[in-house]
């Protein structure tokens, strides 16, 4: 069993660690130039002493953060061609496991030989998701590093993109995509629409779990400060800032997806404004009493590995539950 | 007598709501080579299917060597499906190797001989060979697993007319080396006429006609005399196809015994005929459901 799946597969393995390698190619040397960047502009070290406290009153990390994401914008671009890696698992190596079998008719050749049909999708399931994994892992594990810089210098790594492509779960995501991939070859049994039905489903899946439900994984917290206070968010903690803008004393949210900043030092990268004037032109453009608060809705940066548990968990459960549905279908196939 | 190789008893198939079989009861006896006959869409498939574990029947039973095929016997069955698939980038020799990966019981040697005998590279990729020598891979990896039951869904169909005598001669001669009984199923009544000592007609999920060729070669009788109504028929006989004209009737008739009404002209029937007037007979209402046996 294991000597005809690498027998057939050999070849798509070949190719895929050659595409990986390339790829490699190109990331090692981008990543390493970001890397050294990252640290000779002194925007390490300026993050470092900033530390991920959701307030601050330093600013200074703004300026060099920005040069930094100036410098390197292109690759942010780049990041979101690694989002669709997965998907090219579930379309290139799950579609055709089964449904080429059942295009060429030779499960009539494998299924009447000495072993069960059950015993063959658990072996050819078990070797080529193994593949898939180690390869998940490396992609983890490289884009991790090569994408660290542009995360920490730009949304945190909770943010949509950077999220997707880091931590554990890209592994979720490729095994899904190759569960995907294999239940859609058992219900189409052809190749060229079993990758469609793929290419839709995967879509679909991802798109509604990163709208819906990933923002609902724990609830966000809100943080609100006064508009005068020379404490103000930090935008490079890492957080994930669903909604922000400024309430009133009736708490009230009067200005959205805007914050003030009246106390905050020369420098800042905000609007600035005499720390007396602010409050009183808010009153008078009739937004409320005074006192008026910056308010943040958001999810902590240190949640991130509690987010990439639960989605890769989630993700996991549903390719185990697209398995299980493709091994019932197998018993309906003559 | 060596027992019975394929049994069903009231085997039925359903895809959505048309049944493909239906009340299909047969006794295959073991060491026959039976053809399994009818037109596209009969069931053939369908029955080999079931036969070879492939498929569940929805009611009915099927039995190989008085084992279900789903639980036990795969050893004991070789199969060539329709088309013969294989795995069009392997070679032969890999493919050989794949079967005796996959099986317990292996014959390299048979398969090897064979394909070298043939004269079929065995270093090519079989997709890469003429269909007739890929039927005939097909056929040394079936026969590699020393089977005592060989079901073979249309292994010539596809082939050109020499190509498909020649696999049914090696088919012929591998089958007495080793003494499998053989279910081959085809529409072109030539080849069965050939090899065939046993005969299966299936018309649209049913049985209509199952015996050795020799008994049912002896049992009927084209009749041609007066014309008469149909089934008015003396000793016995049954009336399977009429024909007539204004002055007389011909008739294909199951006989019990010989007719001695010197008023009818007997002559044998070819199997063809045979078949042919099954099939005919089918698709009229008083045909005779599954007879079997």
């Amino acid at each position: 069993m294991i000597w005809l799946t690498w027998r057939q597969h050999r070849k798509q393995a070949l190719v895929t660690v050659i595409a990986l390698a390339a790829l490699a190619a190109v990331t090692v040397p981008t990543g390493v130039a970001m890397h050294r960047t990252f640290t000779d502009s002194g925007l390490a070290a300026c993050l470092d002493k900033l530390g991920t406290s959701t307030l601050t009153s330093m600013d200074a990390c703004v300026t060099l953060g920005q040069k930094f994401d100036n410098q390197y914008q292109g690759m942010t671009y780049v990041g979101i061609l690694f989002v669709f890696l997965p998907l090219l698992v579930g379309m290139f190596f799950g579609a055709p496991l089964f449904a080429r079998e059942f295009e060429h008719g030779t499960h009539r050749l494998i299924w009447t030989q000495g072993v069960t049909r059950l015993r063959w999708a658990l072996v050819t399931f078990g070797l080529v998701g193994t593949f898939v994994t180690v390869l998940a892992v490396v992609y983890a594990l490289g884009v991790s590093w090569w994408f660290a810089p542009l995360a920490a210098a730009g949304g945190g790594r909770l943010s949509y993109t950077a999220f997707d492509i880091q931590g554990i779960a890209p592994i979720g995501y490729s095994l899904f995509a190759l569960a995907l991939g294999i239940f859609a070859g058992t219900v189409c049994r052809k190749v060229l629409p079993a990758m469609g039905v793929t290419l839709a489903g995967y879509a679909l899946v991802r798109i509604l779990i990163e709208t819906l439900a990933r923002p609902r994984y724990l609830a966000p917290r809100t943080l609100s400060v006064p508009i005068t206070s020379n404490q103000q968010f930090n935008t490079l903690s890492g957080d994930w800032i669903y909604s922000q803008g400024v309430i009133n004393a009736n708490g009230k949210l009067v200005v959205p997806n805007t914050t003030y900043t009246c106390g905050a030092p020369p420098g800042s990268a905000h609007a600035s404004h005499g720390a007396a004037s602010c409050g009183s032109n808010l009153v008078q453009q009739g937004l409320g009493p005074a006192p008026f608060k910056n308010w943040i809705q958001y999810q902590p940066a240190d949640r991130f590995w509690a987010f990439q548990t639960i989605e890769t968990v989630a993700f996991l459960a549903l390719a185990a539950l697209l398995l299980y549905l493709a091994v019932r279908r197998l018993r309906l196939i003559a | 007598m060596t027992g019975i190789a394929l049994e069903t008893g009231a085997l039925g198939k359903r895809y959505g709501r048309t049944w493909a079989l239906r009340g299909c009861t047969l006794h295959l006896p073991a060491g026959q080579i039976a053809g399994l006959v009818g037109p596209n869409g009969a069931g053939k498939s369908t029955l080999l299917h079931l036969a070879v574990g492939l498929l569940r029947p929805d009611e009915g039973k099927v039995r190989i060597f008085g084992q279900d095929p789903r639980t036990a016997v795969l050893t004991d069955i070789g199969f060539v499906a329709q088309e013969t698939p294989l795995y069009r980038d392997f070679t032969a020799t890999e493919l050989i190797t794949l079967g005796g990966k996959l099986n317990q019981r292996w014959d390299v040697e048979l398969a090897r001989s064979r394909l070298a005998q043939l004269g079929i590279p065995a270093d090519r990729p079989v997709g890469k060979l003429s269909s007739g020598q890929r039927a005939q891979v097909a056929l040394a990896l079936a026969l590699a697993k020393r089977p005592r039951l060989l079901l073979l869904d249309e292994p010539a169909a596809a082939l050109d007319p020499l190509a498909r005598r020649e696999f049914l001669q090696t088919l012929m001669g591998a089958v007495g080396d080793t003494g499998a009984t053989v279910l081959l199923s085809s529409h072109l009544m030539a080849d069965l006429e050939r090899v065939c000592d046993y005969l299966i007609v299936l018309q649209t999920g049913h049985v209509q006609l199952a015996g050795a060729v020799d008994d049912l070669l002896a049992e009927h009788r084209t009749l041609v005399g007066p014309r008469t109504a149909s089934g008015a028929l003396p000793g016995g006989a049954q009336v399977i196809r009429a024909s007539h004209t204004d002055r007389q009737s011909t008739l294909l008739a199951r006989i019990a015994r010989p007719i001695e009404n010197p008023a009818w002209a007997q002559h044998e029937v070819t199997l063809e005929d045979l078949v042919l007037a099954y099939l005919a007979a089918a698709d009229t209402p008083t045909a005779p459901t599954c007879m079997g046996k």
